[in-house]
């Protein structure tokens, strides 16, 4: 058994810590519906623990690891209710995007709330919004370099933030 | 070479990299990347990151949800329990010399089984409706009383709040209200319920969550120990 495996329940309990609110926040927006998201963190808790054994941090992270069998608890889910496309019974439907676009929405939506107010701001307004600088740099009463440099510094937090939380090309 | 001379053109590579240059601009800078491999390996970089922006939806970069906080009870109680139906197991596969006891308990889910524990308290039943909604469990167990039958009722899957009504169906069709309760999520305790009808004279469990109908026939052969049921053909 290969050290650092998930055997006990302190481990799984240190591991909840860790990544259940990253996991959960995947999820829900996954399946579009909190109760199934719970019932689906659980699931890849129990199923992490049933395999504990089997996980080396040799070859990949807890994170990695945990979000691979999540993928298996939402495909299953989603393959349960493609089997049943008329149920439409309230809090049972919920939308379920092809779950790798969803992660890497996801992981990018995470990555944008983690860097700073000001960097996300340029971002948003210059990019998502599609606004010119010199009126975003006269909203936020700046120069208009500074909200080129924003942006500039804005990616880079954006980048370093995705290294850390694992995310692979 | 320093980079610090690289300075201006560095904060304008972020507007580069998301085509938000001029013209102008973006011949100048280009003409500077040409001549610095530095730009050039941090334009990269940055480009690399201004792709994955379209696959985000900028109406969700506020706080994400947060697990409830029994979620992490749940799944510890869930985990404990489970360990020690466990190594009960291995105890009993050690007392009764079972080899290959572990394929026993692949079984086929939702198919409705019955298992007669014949222990204290008579046989009871354990009761999985199938044909559900994708997402939806509802499960029971139910044990004979003097007063008729407990009824142990798990739900999972339905809207939190969902109001749930029991019946259990006796002989002719006649249902008898073992009463009701709400499922919430985070409660993974079974609802305990009763009903003054006869387990062995029951038919069906009945359960309606909001506003569908669930029926699970129940097994009546195997189920009852000495009353063989005296309606057989009515449903």
């Amino acid at each position: 058994m290969p050290s650092g495996a998930l055997t006990d329940e302190r481990d799984v309990r240190e591991a909840y810590s860790a990544h259940a609110s990253e996991l959960y926040g995947f999820a829900v927006r996954s399946l579009g519906d909190s109760g199934l998201a719970e019932e689906a963190v659980q699931e890849t808790f129990l199923r992490a623990w049933r395999a504990g054994e089997r996980f080396d941090p040799q070859i990949g992270s807890l994170r990695t690891w945990l979000f691979a069998i999540l993928r298996n608890v939402v495909i299953d889910l989603g393959r349960a209710r493609a089997a049943r496309p008329t149920v439409s019974d309230e809090g049972i439907e919920a939308s379920i995007e092809p779950f790798d676009e969803a992660l890497l929405s996801w992981q990018i939506e995470e990555a944008m709330r983690r860097i700073g107010d000001q960097h996300r701001r340029v971002l948003v307004e210059t990019y998502y919004r599609g606004r010119p600088y010199a009126e975003v740099a006269d909203e936020l009463g700046v120069p208009e370099g500074t909200v080129k440099s924003r942006v500039y510094y804005g990616l880079r937090a954006l980048r370093v933030v995705l290294e850390e939380m694992g995310y692979e090309d | 070479m320093k980079t610090d001379g690289c300075r201006h053109w560095k904060e304008e590579l972020g507007a580069y990299a998301l085509g938000h240059l001029s013209g102008e601009e973006r011949a100048a800078l280009e003409a500077h990347l040409e001549g610095c491999p530095a730009c050039r390996a941090e334009a990269d970089s940055l480009f690399a990151v201004s792709r994955l922006l379209p696959h985000a939806d900028p109406e969700r970069f506020g706080p994400a949800p947060q697990p409830p906080a029994e979620l992490g009870r749940r799944i510890a109680a869930t985990i404990g329990s489970e360990r020690r139906s466990k190594r009960r197991q291995r105890r009993l596969r050690l007392g009764l010399g079972f080899a290959g006891a572990a394929t026993a308990t692949a079984m086929a889910v939702l198919a409705i089984f019955v298992l007669s524990s014949g222990s204290d308290g008579g046989p009871e039943q354990h009761v999985a409706f199938r044909d559900l909604p994708s997402g939806v469990r509802i499960a029971a167990t139910l044990e004979p009383q003097a007063f008729g039958t407990e009824i142990h009722m798990y739900v999972k899957g339905v809207s939190s709040g969902t109001l749930c009504r029991v019946y259990m169906r006796g002989p002719g069709g006649d249902d008898v209200s073992a009463g009701t309760f709400r499922y919430r999520w985070g409660a993974d305790e079974s609802a305990v319920l009763s009903a003054a009808l006869d387990l062995s004279r029951a038919e069906a469990l009945v359960v309606h969550a909001g506003k569908r109908t669930f029926v699970a026939p129940l097994d009546r052969g195997e189920a009852t120990d000495s009353n063989t049921p005296q309606e057989e053909e009515s449903t």
